[in-house]
């Protein structure tokens, strides 16, 4: 199938010298839900960034490699540019504009769209999927609840239409029967709407029931890829993401 | 008892236009967290350009006041492109002294050009009192309070309503998320300060017609400062009152206490706000959720 996503040989590095990415590939097809896995500073999230485009806001910098959206390379595209482009980054730990109501928070999103759509169709599809938001949406997001604040994230990235979202630790600190019902969602929205997603996730349970492929990053680079059914059976996998006691670790 | 009730009126009148700067000031403060210094220098040089359009080149007064916006525009903008925005990210204390700075260029530079005398613009305000019952108030005060709180409530309503506005307050609130949402950060803080040139020309306007156009006249600007303090720095909606509440102090101490002490309560009011409440009457503390 077509790449949405394509990352070659990647290198980052922060500030000049501190290098987060070494040289990191991966290819998302349309349509898919791709897992990253790795440890704590692994390069998770500087993956997503160098996508986005958020590394110079942070003094990072592509030093090497490509990365193209639909063949098209998009390194040197502003970050407020990639999201027109049809790639929306919901990022780690929600960032909901707190003082603003929910609906303003989707009104802000509207910057996002490729194609002009009315505001109550792309309103009326996230309360579609997200039913508590409708409830709220006169409300400040700051007082909604951890669950509410993820999936008014998410809402944030349909409201934009787009072709692709990362989502970068979407369970972050929120009760496990959350965390199942926003994944369920999210699997609806990959299935309904073809939105190909990129997740990066610490709860590797979660991460490779919902994906198809999956990728094992460790200090910046990728060692390990595979259908998600190949590493949840892999016994390296079991031992240091799932927990699993193997033969071998006793 | 009259007396203190004209004042009163003529004060909350003026506080009208420290509204309209301070708002200048705040939208610029809240997508960027630029304190800016030179607003009331920004004010005084689009008064300048309103007496060179129609005093230097007759034009209509129309005609002049549009030249005035578009060189205050201009002006905004240059600024914020070649000396704000490398600032950017920088310590606040820093942009701050660059503000300053660009406010003593400004108003060197207006002195060289039309020199140090007064300059009396073409009135575009009438003379004629406006009674209130027995109350008398002065026409151009009362005229210079009508435009001014119309300019800012209506600004006020854009920025509360209008999708530019959501995107001012994204882009204030965290700038990472507003650009991960499509929003140019960049182009949202070069709106704002269109707006300040926007607020600063017609108050500059306004000012040199109530008074005279010197290039001190952006010194008012500092009493301005007390009444950003009193409204709360991220409050947009706080102006208006505060704006009302530091023009009228200043001129009831102006008439009980003498006027030697109207410039000193705005900021013994501000200080004593500040101690009770930290973000101003009006500023919210941000909602944080554990």
């Amino acid at each position: 199938m077509a790449a949405v996503l394509e990352i070659r040989d990647l290198e980052v590095c922060y500030q000049g010298v501190i290098q987060a990415l070494s040289s990191l590939s991966l290819r998302v097809s349309e349509g898919s839900i791709v897992a990253l896995l790795g440890a704590n500073g692994a390069g998770k999230t500087t993956t997503l960034k160098a996508i986005s485009g958020f590394l110079p806001l942070e003094n990072g910098r592509v030093t090497r490699g490509s990365i193209t959206i639909g063949g098209e390379d998009v390194l040197k595209l502003a970050p407020h540019k990639i999201v027109r482009r049809g790639i929306f980054h919901v990022r780690e730990g929600r960032h909901v504009f707190s003082e603003m109501t929910v609906e303003e928070n989707l009104i802000a999103s509207t910057f996002a769209q490729r194609s002009p759509r009315s505001r109550k169709d792309a309103f009326d599809e996230v309360y579609n999927y997200f039913p508590i938001l409708s409830q709220r949406r006169n409300q400040a997001a700051g007082y909604l609840s951890g669950g509410e604040q993820q999936m008014l994230a998410i809402g944030r990235a349909l409201v934009a239409d787009p072709e692709m979202i990362l989502l970068d630790e979407p369970s972050l600190g929120l009760a496990p029967l959350i965390v199942s019902e926003i994944f369920e969602i999210i699997a609806r929205i990959n299935r309904e709407k073809r939105v190909s997603m990129l997740l990066v996730e610490q709860n590797a349970v979660i991460a490779l029931k919902y994906a198809s492929y999956g990728y094992v990053i460790e200090n910046g680079r990728s060692v390990l890829e595979g259908p998600t059914e190949d590493l949840a059976n892999n016994q390296d996998i079991q031992k240091f993401y799932l927990g699993v006691e193997t033969d071998e670790a006793a | 008892m009259n007396f203190f009730i004209e004042y009163s009126i003529v004060g909350i009148a003026s506080g009208g236009i420290y509204a309209l700067i301070a708002l200048g000031i705040i939208v610029i403060f809240k997508s960027s967290k630029t304190f800016n210094f030179a607003m009331g220098e920004m004010m005084m040089l689009s008064a300048y350009f309103f007496y060179a359009a129609t005093v230097t080149y007759s034009l209509g007064l129309v005609a002049g006041f549009c030249v005035a916006l578009a060189g205050s525009i201009a002006i905004a903008l240059l600024i914020e492109r070649v000396a704000i925005r490398p600032m950017l990210g920088r310590p606040f204390i820093a942009v701050v002294m660059v503000t300053f700075g660009i406010g003593s260029i400004i108003r060197g530079v207006v002195g060289m050009v039309w020199g140090p005398n007064d300059l009396q613009i073409p009135a575009i305000l009438s003379r004629s009192p406006v009674m209130l019952g027995d109350i008398f108030i002065p026409g151009k005060t009362a005229r210079a309070f009508a435009i001014a709180v119309v300019i800012v409530v209506g600004l006020i309503a854009y920025l509360r309503y209008s999708r530019a506005g959501v995107a001012l307050r994204a882009a204030a609130a965290d700038a990472i998320t507003a650009y991960s949402m499509g929003i140019d950060v960049r182009r949202i803080i070069a709106f704002t300060w269109i707006i300040a040139a926007i607020t600063g020309c017609i108050s500059g306007v306004l000012m040199a017609n109530v008074n005279t156009l010197t290039p001190h006249l952006g010194m008012v600007a500092l009493n301005v400062l007390a009444v950003v303090i009193l409204g709360g720095m991220n409050s947009i909606g706080g102006v208006l009152i505060a704006g009302f509440i530091i023009g009228w102090l200043e001129a009831v101490t102006g008439l009980m206490l003498g006027t030697e002490y109207r410039e000193i309560t705005p900021y013994i009011l501000a200080l004593m706000v500040l101690l009770v409440r930290p973000t101003g009457l009006f500023g919210t503390k941000e909602i944080e959720r554990i």
